[in-house]
């Protein structure tokens, strides 16, 4: 079976100057493809981390990582950044918007560096993303005169724009009032139904009612999976 | 504290070290210019004044006997207001080195050998005055342009026409003459003994006066008050001993004759130098203030833990002075190097050997002051604001975060163009993110084009002139006859020689122009060049004079009579006040004659001689038949070779005639005295704008470098959605050369401005009337290129950085 996250023994340590600070303590993971899973535990133990791992923004110390069929340690930093435009979508909790573009700008830009889409579809399909997040009415306009739900809406649109296999989310409703926060989720739910796998790190209890399963850390360990009832 | 702030110029030491660049590049311009300056002003003017110059020279129009001289010089010393008299002499004559003749003529100065040489001195290095009878000795700066040595036997012809055969006996240093090389002619010094004919005594025609401030017994630095002292003693000298006036000569007081050009060249130069160090410090100001604002979380926390706002603001300010102090301990030093290889330089511009070369101990200390207390003072508004930062605000604080400016808002539309790529539309956008940042750099830069731009154009017109001047010179040969000479004889003579096409003659003669009923006054100095007014009576069919630029009035009429033109230099000098229609007396050969003046001409380096009348005319007014002593040749072939060729034929031919030549040469003579004026002010102005450069390069690159710290996060955005390190090094590329290309559509207008400008003022300075106004298309192409590739190298670094910053690290910043 091809999953779309396979995760296999793998610890990162950050050397400080007392010593070196286990982030993530041998962790095995398994995600298919469709999946919608949330990951949640304490503050420091260790999800931002293995999110970072995941979307190839840090390199695991032993262990490896494989998402979408690709051993991330393989890769070098511009090859990651390929893969990532291919492969991955990523949504911030502070959304992340290049404020000197407009919002179908933002959009368009990882479908420039990946040149997955034919240059004249481009424009088409931002604006299509933008519709089906509910905010193709303010396109042209620049993220600063957007609200936090619209701007996390558009920061969605823009990890969907290489239509990539995989959404990864840190937070993503961190920074915004309840009403929006269960906007967002509700369109991560729709996305899902819609065959996306999508992995979101959150602290956030509401997440359960919207997430197919719950993978939740301790000390960089992995301490519960619903889907698997794994209790350490 | 002292700890943090170690650690804070370890952490951000390439940042600090293009500040300490930026000041330490302007500082050391400014320092070196300021060094010089002073130094050049403190030995020209104990270099000239040491000559105890004369404050005017009384130049009578029948020359005297030496006894008779000195006796009037003693009379004159008891009048009031003057310190200091003397006779002498001076003429100009071919010179023949050990029986050779030169191209370059030699003028001799000629004084009494009882000359107690008191005033008008000259340093003569190994023997003393006076030289016996049969020696000269010769300027140390004409020896080679001469090609003559101690004990080699040269040849002149005295003012009473006999040959002189003198042995060269020594050398003299003369800081009161413009350079020999730049005048083209070399400098003689003789006793009046070596002058004495057949028991005739040699004869004197300069009274030389040197005229005292009120009361103390200095020579007087207010040219009013010498012309007043000396137009009293002029007016004795005809009442009590019946002499005749030919002109009164007053030159600037205390000033050298290239005086006016070497402070002109050093104040611009200071000025640029002044100038990069105000935008230097203004641009370390601005990186000051980006390190500030970068450093506004920790100064929340400083104070959350209990730093008052003045024990912060203390701590920035040693930060800055300890940039301030770097930069000023190494442009010291180097300013001191510069100002000592360039002072040499600009004393030998003005013929003057330097006793020291250093700096007056001031000059050190406006360079610490203003090394050490200019960025300080720059940086205090951003200083001040930073300390007094709230701790809340400083939490609040999110670096340049998520707002664009109104400038960016402002260039949406360029997101309507279809096919643009975002990488560089995202570039342009970026680069007025920050607009003050932008128009500083952008300033920066545009300053240093502009200066470019206009110092190689100021290259292109000093060509255009030269260009001007031989498209409209049509001839090849310029004759001096001694005396007066009948001009068909002459065409007889010269027209049937080999080479020879066709010659024309006019009149030319030393002149003093004035009011009615007044002296003859100028600004002469002694070399007789400088300020000398001359009458050219040209004759009607003349294809050889071409008709000057008029800038009042009218030019001569065929054949028209009492009717001369003045150009604009002499009747600054000699009549500032007269316009075309007024009235005029031209002193000549003792003979005073009314002249109306019909118009004011422009023209440049003082074109020939000031003063223009018709051939009948002068005629007329002299009551002499129409004669010529200066000859204008055109060859067949107009090469050197012919020139010199048909030169050296003219001479013989004509002495060979009973005609005597004073000299007969190429015209392209004469363009080597112009091209040693200009010269090295190109030099100059192309080096301001170099260090302009460097600071605006430097500028461009702390500017890049500050805009990828502010926009970390943004760039760790773009790896994380997908941008190849090519691609965000592209992008940064671009805005550096954004800003680049801004800047040269910025200088544009300054540049022409400054072209205009400076044409005008130079040409002014230099050549008495401004330069025609030309732009050096080639200048705007080889800034065009250098902005270019400057902008894309010095953005490299801030680009590589951005390129390489990992997704965690930019995600982490700040």
């Amino acid at each position: 079976m091809e999953f779309a996250i396979r995760v296999s023994d793998m610890v990162k340590t950050y050397p400080l100057s007392v010593g070196e600070v286990v982030a993530v303590d041998d962790l095995n993971l398994e995600i298919t493809h469709g999946e919608f899973v949330a990951i949640v535990g304490r503050s420091g133990s260790g999800k931002t981390t293995l999110l970072n791992l995941l979307a190839g923004i840090d390199r695991p110390t032993s262990g490896t990582v494989r998402v979408e069929g690709a051993d991330l340690g393989s890769l070098s930093e511009s090859g990651l950044a390929v893969w990532r435009g291919q492969n991955v979508g990523l949504v911030f909790q502070f959304f992340q918007l290049l404020p000197t573009l407009s919002v179908i700008e933002n959009v368009m830009l990882p479908m420039d560096f990946a040149g997955k889409i034919p240059a004249g579809e481009r424009r088409d399909r931002a604006q299509q993303l933008l519709d089906r997040v509910g905010i193709g009415d303010q396109a042209d306009k620049l993220p600063a005169t957007l609200s936090g739900g619209q701007q996390q809406r558009a920061a969605i649109a823009r990890a969907l724009a290489n239509d990539p296999p995989l959404l990864l989310a840190d937070e993503p409703t961190g920074n915004l009032d309840s009403v929006t926060a269960d906007a967002v989720l509700k369109l991560f739910a729709d996305l899902n139904s819609d065959g996306q796998t999508i992995v979101v790190v959150t602290h956030e209890a509401d997440i359960r009612s919207v997430a197919g399963r719950q993978v939740t850390l301790q000390d960089g360990r992995v301490v519960d999976d619903e889907r698997t009832g794994v209790s350490v | 504290m002292r700890v943090k702030l170690r650690r804070d110029l370890r952490a951000t030491w390439s940042r600090f070290a293009l500040m300490v660049i930026a000041i330490a590049v302007s500082l050391t311009v400014f320092g070196g210019v300021l060094f010089a300056w002073a130094a050049v002003g403190r030995e020209t003017s104990a270099a000239y004044m040491g000559t105890e110059p004369a404050s005017a020279t009384i130049v009578l129009d029948q020359a005297i006997d030496t006894e008779q001289m000195a006796a009037i010089a003693a009379e004159v010393r008891a009048r009031p207001g003057v310190i200091e008299a003397t006779g002498r002499t001076q003429f100009n004559s071919e010179i023949e080195v050990n029986g050779s003749l030169r191209d370059i003529p030699i003028q001799v100065f000629v004084a009494a050998p009882a000359d107690p040489m008191r005033m008008a001195i000259f340093d003569v290095q190994q023997a003393t005055w006076p030289p016996s009878a049969g020696e000269i000795f010769v300027g140390s700066d004409s020896l080679t342009l001469l090609g003559v040595a101690i004990g080699d036997i040269v040849t002149v012809e005295t003012p009473s026409g006999e040959l002189a055969r003198l042995r060269v006996a020594d050398v003299v240093y003369d800081p009161s003459l413009a350079p020999a090389p730049q005048q083209q002619r070399g400098h003689g010094y003789l006793s009046a003994a070596s002058l004495a004919t057949s028991g005739e005594q040699a004869v004197m025609d300069q009274l030389k006066i040197q005229v005292a401030d009120p009361g103390p017994g200095t020579p007087s630095r207010d040219r009013n008050a010498v012309v007043a002292v000396v137009g009293d003693v002029g007016e004795w000298l005809e009442r009590e001993h019946g002499l005749a006036i030919g002109e009164i000569q007053v030159p600037e007081p205390y000033a050298h004759p290239h005086q006016g050009q070497a402070d002109a060249l050093l104040l611009s130069l200071l000025a640029g130098g002044a100038a990069a160090l105000l935008l230097s410090t203004i641009l370390v100001a601005n990186m000051l203030n980006t390190l500030f604002t970068q450093q506004i979380p920790q100064i929340g926390i400083m104070k959350a833990i209990g730093a008052g706002s003045g024990r912060i603001g203390r701590f920035y300010l040693a930060m800055t002075l300890i940039v301030a102090g770097a930069a000023t301990l190494i442009a010291l030093p180097l300013g001191i190097l510069i100002s000592r290889a360039g002072v040499p330089a600009i004393l030998g511009f003005l013929g003057i050997e330097a006793d020291s070369l250093a700096a007056p101990w001031w000059t050190y200390l406006i360079v610490l002051a203003a090394g050490l207390v200019l960025p300080p003072l720059m940086a205090l508004i951003p200083l001040i604001k930073s300390s007094r930062t709230t701790v809340r605000a400083a939490i609040d604080h999110h670096g340049l975060g998520a707002n664009a400016s109104t400038t960016t808002g402002a260039l949406a539309w360029l997101g309507r163009i279809r096919g643009l790529d975002r990488g560089l539309l995202m570039a342009l956008r970026n680069t007025i993110r920050r607009p003050a940042r932008f128009l500083l750099t952008v300033g920066l830069l545009a300053s240093a084009g502009t200066v470019f731009v206009a110092g190689m154009s100021l290259s292109s017109a000093t060509e255009a002139v030269d260009e001007e001047r031989r498209e409209q010179r049509t001839w090849d040969v310029e004759v001096q006859l001694a005396g007066p000479a009948s001009m068909d004889e002459i065409t007889n003579m010269l027209e049937p020689l080999p080479d020879v096409s066709r010659v024309e003659g006019w009149t030319r003669t030393q002149t003093g122009v004035a009011g009615p009923g007044q002296i003859p006054l100028t600004r002469t100095y002694p070399d007789q060049g400088h300020g000398s007014v001359s009458v050219t009576a040209i004759s009607v069919d003349t294809t050889m004079l071409p008709p000057p630029k008029l800038l009042e009035g009218r030019w001569l009429s065929p054949g028209e009579t009492g009717a001369i033109v003045l150009n604009q230099i002499t009747r600054d000098n000699t009549v500032p006040d007269v316009q075309a229609g007024d009235t005029v007396q031209l002193l000549v050969g003792g003979q005073p004659t009314t002249w109306t003046v019909v118009g004011i001409a422009e023209e440049r380096e003082g074109g020939s001689g000031g003063v223009y009348a018709t051939a009948e005319g002068f005629a007329n007014a002299m009551g002499q038949p129409q004669r010529v002593n200066q000859l204008r040749i055109a060859t067949n072939s107009h090469d050197e070779q012919t020139r010199i060729a048909v030169a050296d034929t003219v001479d013989e031919t004509l002495t060979a005639a009973g005609i005597e030549v004073q000299s007969a040469a190429s015209v392209s003579q004469s363009d080597l005295v112009t091209a040693a004026h200009l010269g090295p002010i190109i030099l100059i102005v192309l080096a301001i704008s170099i260090a302009m450069g460097v600071v605006g390069g430097i500028g461009l690159a702390s500017t890049m470098s500050a805009n990828i710290l502010d926009r970390t996060r943004e760039f760790g955005v773009m790896h994380a959605i997908g941008a190849r390190p090519k691609a965000v090094r592209r992008i940064v590329v671009a805005e550096g050369v954004f800003l680049a290309l801004t800047s040269v559509a910025v200088a544009v207008i300054p540049a022409l401005a400054l072209t205009a400008v400076l044409g005008t003022g130079l040409g002014n300075l230099f050549m008495g009337a401004p330069l025609p106004f030309r732009v050096s298309m080639l200048a705007v192409g080889i800034w065009l290129v250098l902005v270019i590739l400057g902008g894309a190298l010095a953005t490299d670094a801030a680009a590589n950085r951005a390129s390489h910053l990992t997704v965690r690290e930019a995600l982490a910043y700040l």
